[in-house]
């Protein structure tokens, strides 16, 4: 967001007088043609140009990182990606080098990344991750301490400037590695002083009695600090990513984004298509050639596949490594075929001619074997030509993925008609347009957490519960009031001050992520807090355990205020051909709870085609009345 | 009755002598339109100068109630447009106005005027809360008479109701009440300023749409266009809708919400293109387009229908060609567009803010409106290219309705060379990009030589 307000105010600078707004639209795609730029530069520091550029091409077209960077999908993500790389970048520079330029170039593209996405936690642990393996692989020596060293202090002092992490470096146990990390850095630099001023034997029970008392020193302390709470337990986040079944069992909040589910194959296959193969062979080509940079590359390829493995959400992260890894193995192997196609119109064409026998001259001399292979021109053209079927056949998969995807804007949805003419829903912006216009402008409304976001930019309104779901008990409160009946429901937003209550009904229209299909989720959001224990999830089912809305539905759920208020006056409607009246299209049922009146909402404002209904929350009645 | 005839004479003293008692009203015939929001009176009036000397003037008004009310005046002989200036009568508290004469009226002749009106705001929802199902009821709250600081001889009123259906009228005898016209009088003799409230309360569910601000931008560029912007706040000011909305009423009963507001007509202009049709949030996908012979009609539909007390707000602009606007003569430029345009028909603006911005380099500017406008402060304005910015001319005004859409001229000076001016400046500024380029690629910065044999021996490895 600071990013963007940059932009604008230097763009008016130099009186380019651009709206905001589309400064916010194109930030996105923008700093994913950087993106492009960085990608190209690290692959080319990890392995060469070639492999750099394959890499940036794949990457520029890539659905899993598209996603997130197509115009108007202004979110953290879309910098972030661009942060974590270059971070990336100036660290294999810094490790390369052994520069306290780079190293401090990093920390300050660490802290831009800090700044803009909770995802940093990854690249704090994925660095000292590769210090420790060079440690281990015994690749340790000055030019990695003077790196880490600098990017650790630099980049933790400037992460804690950033007010929602604060302290959490020093006390999260998220962070501990680094700080382990740092910690062994500056034992192992002085073991190796040591080393080299003291006798072998001498040098053997020193190095004993260290490691002992301080293990000891260590886990005292770590052990008293987290009984006293200094040290923050672990975070729910961060143990559904180690765990993928613990956040289903324990936080349902988490486990109610679709972003967090664990990721199935197919949308591996979706997103990221022909790096699925290449990723191996990428890991291949770096084994092959071990390098300090490359060890960074492997450790970040096998984490984050394990983490996209974990989160749906996560699979932008492991996009990045995937196109750098395919770009290397891409342009390993054509590099390799590549020759050989070369060759073989020099051979077969020109059988007389000097240079081609001068080359096939050299060859023998150099590379005996190798021309023992049998139509080896015929082979490597083969072989080239399916590579480029492959690259071409990606290239076709990501456009097509993109377009059908990632595109269409999820705020305005569009139908066929029988007529195969293009209907428009623009029932959301209708409806957060009128609440804009026509309520005060201190209106408080209550509404599922997911279109907070959309009703705070649009609607310009205070809602309870917002995307951004740092207030469990809070968001708890207001599914409690959902699933509750009128009476209860009306005390809770009493409690909570609420003037307009809004719910999104796909039933008329046929769209099917409406309120109703979620309210599973409101209703185990609302149970697990203690003030909601009173809600049960088996009150909502039928006793066969299912789920419906029709006559056989469980009363609890026929009577409960989100079932009121999406189906309120839908008894009435004729909403397909041959149904009864209040035949719900998206559950395929005729609505159970037909002729029913509300008596602490009254309907403020329902949108053209039923896909938002607003309700306002009545004034407590007068007395004796 | 003779203390008006006294003020009347004491006014006469005051008055320049220009014995207005002099002429007198021979015949009125007056209609009231009140079949939309607004109430449109027109007067056919033919006056006789039954005085000794020569008349250049006339005055006439309204009662002090319709006094601020009263948006537009026009006064007119045959086809010709009189000037009209306010006026103040001592010892009245009505609004006045000074009609000059064309020619002047000599002794004993006659001459007949038509002296129109338009009044806003002068229907008054009653009730003013309905539920959807109402029908909208209005009061409308006018003078039988026509006001006059003479004695009228012969007046007749036809009220257009533009319904049948009326609660009730003022019953003033002789009246009549057919189809959807109530007529009153003929009424002999009517002595000057007589006030008779002329009270009407009928149904009208016509579009009670209030601008209450209307925001046009006109960006007039030298290279042949002029774009324009309407930002424009709509208010439903008539009766407020009580209770809920039901959309399964309002799209089952046509009769429901019958005096809500579901779309309106804005015509452009002829040339009009790229047309935009959007609020904060966005395009707004509900709006057609047609292009006619001498127009272009837009049919805009606000997100959302417009209920009694309902607000919206949204932004129209399109491009026209600037030589249909604007003509030259050496470096003398000259402007003539609408202050106002069409923005739905029977429209009321509450608040006007017209600001023209002119290229840069514009001077010597000299605004000449067609009716009194509040000049505001002349600002600048910076977007792409500029230096030193472009000049803005805003003015202001209040209580507009339709009758005043007319045309500015806005005459400024602008020396031709300039055109060159931004282009100039881009290719400067590439120029010295390119310089810079090229410096720092072929000269050497870097201080110590160990750096470079670094880079070559690392290049070597790689390889």
């Amino acid at each position: 967001m600071v990013t963007s307000a940059a932009l604008y105010h230097l763009m008016w600078m130099i009186n380019i007088t651009i709206d905001i707004r589309n400064v916010c639209v194109f930030l996105a795609p923008f700093f994913s043609s950087l993106t492009t730029i960085v990608t190209y530069l690290l692959t080319k520091e990890l392995k060469d140009s070639a492999a750099g550029l394959v890499a940036a091409a794949m990457i520029a077209i890539v659905p899993g990182y598209i996603s997130r960077s197509v115009a108007g999908s202004y979110d953290n993500e879309g910098i972030a990606i661009f942060c974590m790389l270059l971070t990336y970048y100036m660290w294999i520079k810094a490790v390369k080098t052994g520069k306290i330029f780079w190293s401090a170039l990093a920390a300050l593209a660490y802290f831009y990344m800090v700044s803009s996405w909770g995802g940093y936690v990854f690249l704090i642990n994925l660095i000292p991750m590769h210090v420790f393996t060079l440690m281990v692989t015994g690749r340790f020596g000055a030019r990695v301490y003077v790196a880490y060293c600098t990017l650790y202090c630099l980049g933790t002092i400037l992460a804690m400037q950033i007010s929602f992490v604060g302290f959490q470096p020093v006390q999260s146990s998220e962070h501990m590695l680094a700080l382990g990390v740092f910690g062994l850095c500056q034992l192992h630099c002085f073991v190796d002083y040591l080393r080299g001023h003291l006798s072998a034997s001498d040098f053997q029970v020193l190095f004993k009695a260290t490691i002992v008392a301080t293990g000891t020193i260590l886990a005292v302390i770590t052990g008293i600090l987290t009984i006293t709470g200094k040290v923050s337990p672990w975070t729910g986040r961060f143990y559904s990513l180690l765990d993928p079944s613990y956040a289903k069992n324990h936080i349902p909040i988490i486990a109610s984004v679709s972003e967090h589910q664990p990721t199935s194959w197919s949308s591996f296959y979706f997103d990221l298509q022909l790096l699925v193969f290449l990723f191996p062979a990428g890991l291949y080509f770096c084994f092959r050639q071990l390098t300090d940079a490359n060890i960074f590359l492997i450790l970040y390829g096998v984490t984050s596949i394990y983490f996209a493995g974990v989160m749906v959400r996560l699979m932008l992260v492991l996009a990045p490594v995937m196109c750098i890894l395919g770009g290397i193995a891409m342009s390993g192997m054509l590099n390799r075929y590549m020759k050989d196609v070369d060759a073989s119109p020099v051979i077969l064409g020109m059988p007389a001619g000097n240079l081609a026998q001068g080359k096939q001259g050299d060859k023998r001399s150099k590379h005996k074997q190798e021309s023992n292979f049998v139509m080896k021109s015929e082979i490597a053209t083969l072989f080239v030509a399916i590579m480029c079927f492959f690259l071409i056949s990606y290239t076709m998969h990501c456009t097509w993925v993109t377009s059908e995807a990632y595109s269409s804007p999820s705020i305005v949805l569009s139908a066929r008609s029988h007529d195969n003419s293009r209907i428009i829903f623009d029932d959301f912006r209708e409806a957060y347009y009128w609440l804009r216009m026509n309520t005060p402008e201190d209106a408080r409304v209550m509404s599922w957490w997911d279109y907070g976001y959309q009703i705070t930019a649009m609607a310009n309104r205070t809602i309870l519960v917002d995307n951004n779901t740092w207030n469990n008990t809070h968001i708890s409160r207001v599914g409690q009031a959902m699933a509750s009946s009128e009476d209860k429901a009306y005390a809770i937003m009493r409690e909570l001050d609420v003037n307009y209550v809004l719910v999104i009904f796909g039933g008329l229209t046929g769209y099917s992520s409406d309120d109703i299909n979620k309210f599973l989720w409101m209703v185990r959001i609302g149970g697990s807090t203690d003030r909601g224990a009173h809600i049960k999830e088996w009150d909502y089912y039928t006793p066969q355990g299912e789920f419906r809305v029709d006559k056989e539905g469980s009363p609890t759920l026929l009577n409960c205020l989100m079932y009121k208020m999406c189906y309120y006056r839908f008894g009435q409607v004729y909403t397909e051909g041959g149904r009864p009246p209040g035949y719900d299209r998206v559950r395929g049922a005729e609505i159970g709870n037909k002729d029913f009146e509300l008596d602490v909402l009254e309907e403020a404002y329902t949108s053209e085609h039923w896909l938002v209904r607003i309700y306002k929350v009545k004034d407590l009645p007068n007395r004796g009345l | 009755m003779s203390h008006t005839r006294l003020l009347f004479l004491s006014f006469v003293i005051v008055v320049a002598g220009s014995a207005q008692a002099d002429l007198v009203n021979k015949n009125v015939e007056t209609v009231v339109d009140i079949s939309s929001q607004l109430a449109k009176i027109s007067n056919k009036v033919t006056v006789e100068n039954v005085g000794k000397t020569t008349l250049k003037s006339l005055i006439f008004g309204v009662p002090a109630h319709l006094k601020e009310r009263t948006s537009f005046v026009t006064a007119k002989v045959g086809e010709h447009l009189l000037r009209v200036t306010e006026t103040k009568l001592s010892g009245q508290d009505g609004g006045f106005w000074k009609v000059d004469l064309r020619s002047d009226l000599a002794a004993g002749r006659t001459l007949q005027l038509n002296i129109d009106l338009v009044l806003s705001r002068a229907l008054v929802p009653h009730p003013g809360q309905i539920t959807q199902k109402e029908k909208q009821l209005v009061l409308f709250e006018g003078n039988v008479y026509f006001y006059s600081p003479y004695l009228t001889e012969k007046q007749s009123l036809t009220v257009n109701l533009g319904t049948n259906s009326v609660e009730s009228y003022a019953r003033i005898q002789p009246v009549s009440q057919s189809d959807n016209k109530l007529n009153y009088g003929p009424y002999e003799k009517v002595p000057p300023f007589q006030e008779e409230r002329l009270n009407i309360h009928y149904e009208n569910n016509s579009p009670f749409l209030t601008i209450t601000r209307l925001e046009r931008l006109i960006e007039v560029s030298h290279w042949g266009n002029i774009a324009v912007e309407e930002t424009v706040d709509i208010e439903h000011q008539g009766a407020t809708l009580k209770g809920s909305f039901s959309r399964y009423e309002y799209q089952r009963e046509s009769q429901s919400g019958i005096s809500s507001v579901k779309s309106f007509r804005t015509a452009l202009p002829a040339s009009a293109v790229d047309v935009y049709y959007r609020d904060d949030i966005g395009n707004i996908s509900t709006s057609h387009m047609r292009v006619l012979s001498d127009s272009v009609e837009l049919e805009l539909r606000p997100r959302f229908p417009l209920f009694g007390g309902w607000k919206t707000h949204y932004t129209l602009g399109y491009n026209v060609p600037s030589y249909e606007y604007l003509f030259n003569q050496g470096d003398v430029f000259v402007l003539k567009m609408r202050l106002m345009d069409h923005v739905f028909d029977d429209m009321y603006i509450e608040h006007l803010i017209t600001k023209i911005i002119l290229p840069e380099g514009c001077h010597s500017i000299e605004l000449t409106a067609p009716y009194a406008v509040e000049r505001l402060k002349d600002t600048l304005h910076h977007t792409y290219l500029d230096t030193k910015g472009r000049p803005v001319i805003s003015v202001s005004k209040r209580q507009l309705v339709e009758n005043h859409i007319d045309d500015f001229e806005l005459r400024y000076n602008f020396a031709k060379v300039l055109m060159i001016q931004e282009p100039l400046l881009v290719i400067t500024a590439f120029f010295a990009l390119f310089v810079l380029v090229i410096i720092y690629v072929r000269l050497d910065f870097s201080i110590s030589e160990e750096e470079e044999h670094s880079r070559v021996d690392r290049e070597h490895k790689d390889k």
